[in-house]
């Protein structure tokens, strides 16, 4: 393996961890502020690949515009979901939250099956193949958009979260809710806001996935793990957390090809989501923490 | 309360007195199959419940225990050409070992981060098993096991051999069946009656005062999930051995571990005959819609997929509004001024 190798296998780790920090963040802002495992995670990544497919291939809409449409649309959805199906709930147990929003999944799973039918679609673009060589090292120009899109949509959640209100108020719903309504913060408002924010990322990353990979109505639950896996190595409700976790499966994953089939690519991640939860449960920076 | 207990043992004793005849009431292999496998998830819906619904731990890695038990039976009867039956408990006993493999980690996690465990946990399984020949053929020593027979086959699947009497063979397999879920049924009864049964809902209820009470939570669980295991490894070999044919894509699918979840939520979770009537209502629905076609206009179309659409929205109506399932819904009904005003009018005929 010469250095060249070495460089591009890490180049397309770090292009594909902006991609699993996009679609973990989304989960890990949900869980911060509500304690709320959202299986439906996977059934809106599928969604808004659909959707975006339908966008590009029948409308033909710039596939980087697509997400103006696509985030937005999820965003509402995201408020309807709480509202009608999350505050109902009230305090019942996690699990009851989790079967719930399982079953959301399989509505909207099903519905893709009815509606889409179960083959398998990708989105074939005139970006699609565009290559940029930087240094001697191959860059898809697709993958790099994507990467730069997720970053964007981060970095601006992130500047939401601690420079607004809303955003502070949020934060201060995740860390303690009863000290939250002390100082006056409409917790039900934030935690609906929270809520329509996950979705809309997780809306975006299935957006940015549909331009890379294929995908059919069964997308989205491989994913759903890896997301896992990151927000548990991350730690919860933290950004540096999230992006050091994709950033960490990113590589393993990109590693683990040199001495395992690719077929077997999947089972690294869930063996490493099962390994994580188990070994250390409060992520990799309790590993900084526990030091200091 | 007596008589309404006396009345769900006369109804089951009813029921079950007509499926044993069914065969004889319906000759043809439609309503025999369709009898066997309801018997058999039935069977599935049972075990599940004793880890999930008297536990209380939402596994989505059963799916695991039912490949496992099938391709155990499978590996056996074509490397030794033993009668495939006698493999039954070989089968249980894999699966069981394989439930205290991920079970004794795993079910240290509480409650919603056990569920998500063990959907990798599966994952993991089915990936590893459709590749597991090629992983085998890799490795200097084992390379002999898979030398002359495939373990799982891979993308092809596995074909047991045929046979002689299909007939009798298939009605044999229909009472075995049916005998199978009897068993489920008496253990899960049994479980919910003994120290074990409580001891499980105490820590279903509350994990840390079961602890405090004395109660070793984790012991109890990985205990259930033994049971339960070996149970649903034994549906998965008598699944093998009634289809002949095994696909490890299929038989380690995400869909039978979610059936799995859904069937004794749908019916009532945590209780005897909740999961039996979920189980029935799955696999008759599924039947019904599987043949069903919808025509709008000149557009066809295929409801097969309509199944798990319904029960997904069956799922969100009863989290939100009746936790305790279709089981939960008739007895409040059973409750109500309505049914004792019906009850009422019928006093004078019994």
């Amino acid at each position: 393996m010469t250095v060249q190798d070495l460089a591009t296998l890490i180049v397309s780790a770090i292009l594909t961890a902006g991609l699993y920090a996009t679609m973990s963040y989304g989960l890990a802002l949900i869980y911060g502020v509500m304690r709320i495992i959202n299986l439906a995670h996977a059934g809106v990544m599928m969604l808004a690949a659909y959707m975006t497919f339908w966008l590009v291939a029948v409308l033909h809409l710039n596939p980087f515009l697509a997400p103006c449409v696509v985030v937005p649309t999820f965003f509402l959805l995201g408020l309807a979901m709480h509202r009608f199906l999350i505050r109902p709930l009230g305090s019942a147990p996690m699990i009851a939250s989790l079967l719930l929003l399982f079953g959301v999944w399989l509505i909207m799973q099903n519905i893709a099956y009815l509606i889409f039918s179960s083959d398998t679609r990708s989105i074939f673009t005139q970006y699609t193949l565009w290559t940029i060589h930087a240094a001697g090292i191959p860059i898809s120009f697709n993958r790099l958009m994507v990467f730069a899109a997720g970053v964007i949509a981060l970095i601006s959640l992130h500047l939401f979260l601690t420079k607004t209100y809303p955003g502070r108020a949020i934060r201060a719903l995740a860390v303690d809710p009863e000290a939250a309504i002390l100082v006056g913060i409409n917790t039900s408002r934030m935690s609906m806001l929270a809520f329509g924010l996950g979705i809309a990322l997780a809306s975006l990353a299935g957006c940015l996935m549909s331009l890379i990979f294929s995908f059919d109505p069964d997308f989205g639950r491989s994913h759903l793990l890896k997301s896992f896996c990151i927000v548990v190595l991350g730690g919860l409700e933290s950004f540096v957390g999230v992006a050091l976790g994709s950033l960490v499966l990113a590589l393993v994953e990109a590693f683990s090809v040199m001495w395992l089939r690719a077929a077997l690519q999947d089972f690294v991640s869930f063996a490493l989501l099962v390994l994580v939860l188990l070994v250390m449960p409060n992520g990799l920076m309790s590993l900084f923490r526990r030091r200091a | 309360m007596r008589t309404d207990r006396s009345l769900t043992w006369l109804v089951a004793i009813v029921v079950l007195a007509f499926v044993a005849a069914l065969p004889m009431l319906y000759p043809g292999s439609y309503w025999q199959t369709l009898g066997l496998i309801t018997f058999l998830f039935v069977s599935l819906s049972v075990s599940w419940n004793i880890l999930g619904g008297y536990g209380g731990q939402i596994s989505f890695g059963h799916g695991t225990f039912l490949g496992l038990g099938a391709f155990t039976t499978a590996a056996i009867a074509l490397r030794t050409g033993i009668p495939p039956w006698l493999t039954i408990p070989v089968a249980g006993l894999i699966a069981m070992l394989y439930g205290l493999l991920w079970g004794y980690p795993t079910l240290r996690l509480r409650g919603p981060y056990f569920s998500i465990a063990t959907i990798g946990v599966g994952e993991a399984t089915r990936v590893l098993m459709i590749n597991l020949d090629d992983l085998l053929r890799g490795i200097p020593v084992l390379k002999e096991v898979v030398r002359f027979r495939p373990l799982t086959g891979g993308a092809s699947g596995l074909t047991l051999p045929m046979p002689a009497d299909i007939r009798s063979y298939a009605l044999a397999y229909y009472y075995g069946a049916f005998a199978f879920m009897l068993v489920a049924l008496a253990v899960s009864w049994w479980i919910r009656r003994s120290r074990f049964g409580l001891a499980l809902l105490a820590i279903n209820m509350d994990p840390d005062a079961a602890e405090t009470l004395g109660i070793s939570t984790s012991r109890y669980k990985v205990m259930a999930l033994m049971v339960s295991a070996f149970l649903v490894g034994i549906v998965g070999s008598l699944y093998a051995q009634y289809f002949l044919f095994i696909d490890p894509r299929e038989m380690f699918s995400f869909q039978n571990s979610i059936a799995m979840v859904l069937m004794p939520i749908i019916g009532g979770v945590g209780t005897l005959w909740g999961p039996v009537l979920g189980a029935v209502v799955f696999k008759v629905v599924e039947d019904r819609l599987s043949t069903a076609r919808l025509m709008v206009g000149s557009l066809s179309i295929n409801l097969v997929q309509f199944n798990l659409l319904l029960y997904g929205l069956l799922l969100v109506l009863i989290i939100l509004f009746e936790p305790g399932g279709v089981l939960g819904l008739i007895r409040r009904i059973g409750r109500s001024k309505l049914s004792l005003r019906i009850s009422a009018r019928f006093r004078g005929w019994v």
